[in-house]
């Protein structure tokens, strides 16, 4: 039996772009004015005439090769045997070459702090049992956990149009998705 | 070791949205740390929206301002500090002067609306009707059109528990995005669909409550009532109609039948919205066959000059398919049906004995709140001076066969109405709970009006835009420092509202100002102001409650809410038994009432305005996600990232060579606005979208060019019509 590896897993179909979660996360840990740990990004999508979008809710993916963890000069970071990815503020210097290096805009530099952080999936709720306060926020239950070492886990989708490209650090994240198959539209002029 | 002792409390968000959260907070060493969803409140469910978990920045935003501040001069964005003492002793001699130059208080005028519907902040309104009679803003902006056409079909603004929405078979959001605006009902909308419920989105926009429907029908602006006439016209072609719900509880089939039949066919109504004539077929055959069906008809598409007579067209399908009155079907839209279980005592306070007032119309005093609870009888046909400012005169209470009241002008055309009164003129304004200055139709025309005042008193958190023509900033307590009961006009929950931390800096409460200004008022001029000058806020939360409530609520203390709060057992669903409240008591097609108010009385087709070839484009202001109207928008955890953009869809775009992050001017006869395009998927052709809302100090004035047309209907209940912004009209160049 493997063993617990956390990711996200958004359901693309029922994320609603409200961003109570993007919020959320700001009240419970006092981020800095600039800083979200999680964002929802709009993509509106067109082909063949017809149209859509859609949101996507992201932060640190916690990924498999974390390249935040490589590059980091003072060694800030560090990950847990269950995927979580840790920032230590306390040995960060602000040099944010992880922030240059992480495709995904996880890691964020806050001036007023002079340090970088980031989304450490409320691994502090986490242990104690508890959901993270993303999805606890989430009014339709689009964004919630998923232990990836579940052999069901691979049913879901490491990618959706939007995301960047997953082949250099494997993020642990995966979305349920069916992209442009389930709406109709009025016949609009 | 620093000793943390958290404490924990009970919160209810009072803006004017749909959710009306419970909320708890958490304070540690005299800080608010941070809020919470309740998960006691079933229908709110433990969450907030992004912009009340955004209220710990609000509370302690530096840019807040806490302390009395005289601006001088007006508009010179010179502010400085001076005393509660020096305030109120400034406003209450001025008052007073007033009264003595005019022989009432005729010349002081309130401008009050939605930005807190907590019931102590009522006493705002209830200072003033305690001083005697004032000049009033009253009407409402959002939603009086939709309310109107209500009225005359059902004969009150009665509807469901949205919970039961989870129950239907079809659920049909017609002009109206929750994602965005009501994010919790989108839960009980995904658990109609988890039991095989069809969602279709009807909305010019393709927003993100469409990007989630099983059908999105892209309506053209203020064409709803074509499209609703066709769907009512296929019924009828097939026969579908429920003939024993029409025979029993309907007046006036046989008029809109023969309506119908006469001058509506399918394919003239999918040309006139705009879509394939498919699109009719499938909302037709939702309704008929897939009941429960729930219709939620937005506000959006109310605020056009056929506003109202478009929601009378929307409704009248869902009666001739008898989807009324039965659980997890029907119509909503919002309803205050509950509010009046609360006492209002901190409104209703008497004028001094033999005040001087306004003489209204023969037989007609003023409903005393302007929101919309109490009938304004005869409305709709009230006799109109200048400006369409209310006829009357000045007279004294108590005078034989004279009934006084305040002296109305329209909230929606404030500033023409306020120049048009002269007898006596107005010359002190007080605001509260409002941004005029952000959120009125063609904002510019504020500037002469506001010229008149001798003394503009504002209260508020922030300097928004009505702050430059202030005399007197005075500091409000956000709801985490003060007691107060709110309910929703949406959902069945009664919670209370505690303070947590104390008033910030020397912030006070709406009650607590009127209590003090009646105390100096008193000090002055004894007898001046009956207003109540001492109790404590948790005693005046009290008097709200009544028997009636505590057996709704099933509880016989108010405090028994600081546990959790309780669904009140109101009817479930409304209109049961087709029952209805109208004159003849069934669902009135055909309404006298309305006709009686010069409108149709049948849900006839209306056109909607058109543009000209000078401003040949529409300009919707739809609603921010991170914003209600002034609010929020301009927190840095919100909109900090935001700026004020126009949306263009990509064939406009095309054809005048703008790409997103161009520079572009919408201008029109009222004024010009500058502003970042943004080419969008989400606008139909020929439309330009801005998402209205207070992005900060400095930001473009969008209301600078929008407005200048009524609706059609809201004098019958709220007394006056409300702007049709959606009948804005521009042209774009690039810069």
């Amino acid at each position: 039996m493997s063993s617990l590896r956390w990711a996200f897993l958004l359901d693309v179909n029922k994320c609603l772009g409200c961003r109570s979660c993007e919020v959320a996360c700001k009240n419970y840990y006092h981020l800095g004015e600039s800083q979200r740990y999680r964002r929802v990004a709009t993509v509106e999508w067109g082909n063949e005439g017809r149209d859509g979008l859609f949101f996507l809710s992201l932060a640190c993916n916690h990924c498999e090769s974390p390249e935040c963890f490589r590059v980091c000069p003072e060694r800030a970071y560090r990950k847990r045997r269950d995927g979580i990815v840790i920032h230590e503020a306390r040995l960060c210097t602000g040099c944010c070459t992880c922030v240059q290096a992480c495709p995904y805009g996880g890691p964020q530099y806050d001036a007023d702090a002079g340090k970088v952080g980031k989304c450490n999936l409320c691994v502090g709720l986490l242990d104690q049992g508890e959901e993270p306060v993303c999805v606890r926020a989430c009014h339709t239950e689009a964004l919630r956990l998923l232990d990836l070492s579940n052999p069901d886990a691979v049913a879901f989708a490491a990618w959706v149009p939007g995301f960047p490209d997953t082949r250099l650090t494997h993020p642990a994240v995966r979305f349920v998705t069916s992209c442009g198959g389930d709406w109709k539209m009025g016949d609009h002029r | 070791m620093v000793t943390v002792s958290a404490k924990r409390f009970r919160h209810l968000c009072p803006r004017n949205c749909f959710s009306t959260c419970a909320i708890i907070s958490t304070v540690e060493n005299g800080r608010l740390v941070r809020v919470e969803g309740d998960p006691e409140h079933g229908f709110t469910r433990g969450r907030l929206c992004a912009k009340g978990y955004a209220y710990p920045q609000l509370i302690y935003s530096r840019r807040r301002i806490t302390v009395p501040m005289r601006q001088y001069p007006r508009g010179s964005g010179h502010w400085h500090r001076i005393s509660w003492e020096e305030a109120l002793t400034t406003i209450a001699a001025k008052i007073l002067e007033l009264k003595g130059r005019y022989g009432s208080l005729l010349s002081v005028c309130l401008n009050k609306q939605s930005g807190n519907f907590g019931y102590l902040h009522y006493a705002v309104e209830g200072m003033f009707n305690a001083m005697g009679y004032i000049t009033r803003a009253e009407g409402n902006s959002c939603w009086s059109a939709g309310l109107d056409a209500r009225i005359f079909d059902l004969g009150a603004d009665r509807q469901s528990d949205p919970e039961d929405m989870a129950l239907a078979r079809s659920i049909v959001l017609w002009g109206v995005n929750p994602a965005w605006t009501a994010v919790h009902q989108m839960h009980f909308i995904t658990m109609a669909r988890e039991q095989g419920a069809t969602l279709v989105v009807i909305d010019p926009l393709y927003t993100a409550t469409a990007a989630q429907a099983d059908y999105y029908i892209q309506v053209r602006p203020g064409e709803d009532g074509a499209l609703a006439l066709g769907v009512a016209r296929y019924i009828l072609e097939r026969g579908w109609q429920d003939e024993d719900f029409l025979r029993e509880y309907v007046l006036g089939w046989p008029e809109f039948r023969s309506y119908l039949e006469r001058e509506v066919s399918v394919v003239w109504a999918a040309e006139k919205a705009g879509v394939a004539p498919e699109a009719v077929a499938v909302l037709a055959k939702l309704l008929a066959w897939y009941k429960p069906a729930a219709i939620w008809t937005g506000m959006g598409l109310q605020r056009h000059t056929n506003g109202g007579q478009n929601v009378r067209a929307i409704t009248a399908p869902a009666a001739m398919t008898g989807n009324l009155g039965q659980p997890g079907g029907g119509l909503y839209y919002a309803s205050q049906q509950t509010w009046n279980l609360l006492k209002y005592n901190a409104r209703d306070w008497p004028p001094p004995p033999g005040a001087t007032g306004w003489v209204l119309w023969p037989g007609v005093v003023g409903d005393g709140a302007g929101d919309g609870l109490e009938p304004v009888a005869g409305g709709g046909s009230r006799p109109v001076g200048a400006a369409g400012v209310v006829a009357g005169r000045q007279a004294r209470a108590g005078d034989p066969g004279v009934a006084v009241g305040h002296r109305p002008v329209n909230t929606n055309d404030f500033a023409r109405q306020v120049l048009a009164c002269t007898d006596p003129p107005v010359k002190m304004l007080w605001v509260a709970s409002r941004g005029l200055a952000s959120q009125d139709p063609l904002v510019t025309s504020l500037e002469e009006a506001m010229g008149l005042m001798e003394t503009v008193v504002l209260v508020d958190h922030f300097l928004t835009p009505t702050a430059r023509f202030a005399d007197i900033f005075l500091p409000a307590t956000t709801p985490f420092e003060e007691w107060d009961v709110v309910l929703s006009y949406w959902h069945y929950w009664l919670g209370i509202n505690q303070p947590a931390i104390a008033p910030v800096g020397e912030s006070r409460s709406d009650l607590e100002i009127a209590m003090h200004l009646s105390a100096k008022m008193n000090e002055l001029s004894p007898g001046s102001c009956t207003f109540p000058t001492s109790g404590s806020q948790e005693e005046w939360v009290a008097a709200e409650f009544t028997p009636e409530i505590y057996v709704l609520a099933d509880i016989r203390d108010y405090r028994e809410l600081l546990d959790r709060p309780r669904k009140l057992a109101w009817p479930r669903v409304s209109w049961e038994g087709g029952k209805f409240a109208t004159p003849s008591g069934k669902y009135e097609l055909c309404s006298e009432q309305a006709q009686k108010c010069g409108l149709p009385s049948l849900p006839v087709y209306v056109p909607p305005a058109a543009p000209s070839p000078a401003y040949p484009y529409r300009l919707l202001t739809s609603h921010q996600q991170l914003g209600i109207n002034s609010q929020f928008l301009h927190l840095g955890w919100l909109g900090g990232s935001e700026r004020a953009t126009v949306l263009l869809p990509p064939g406009l775009a095309r054809r005048l060579g703008v790409r997103s992050g161009m520079q572009v001017c919408l201008y029109n006869a009222s004024g010009e606005v500058v502003l970042p395009a943004m080419v969008s998927r989400q606008v139909p052709e020929d439309v330009l979208l801005c998402y209205q809302g207070w992005y900060g100090p400095g930001a473009p004035e969008i209301n600078a060019i929008v407005g200048g047309l009524m609706t059609d209907m809201g004098s019958y209940k709220t007394g006056f019509p409300a702007p049709a912004l959606y009948d804005t009209f521009v042209n774009i160049y690039v810069l």
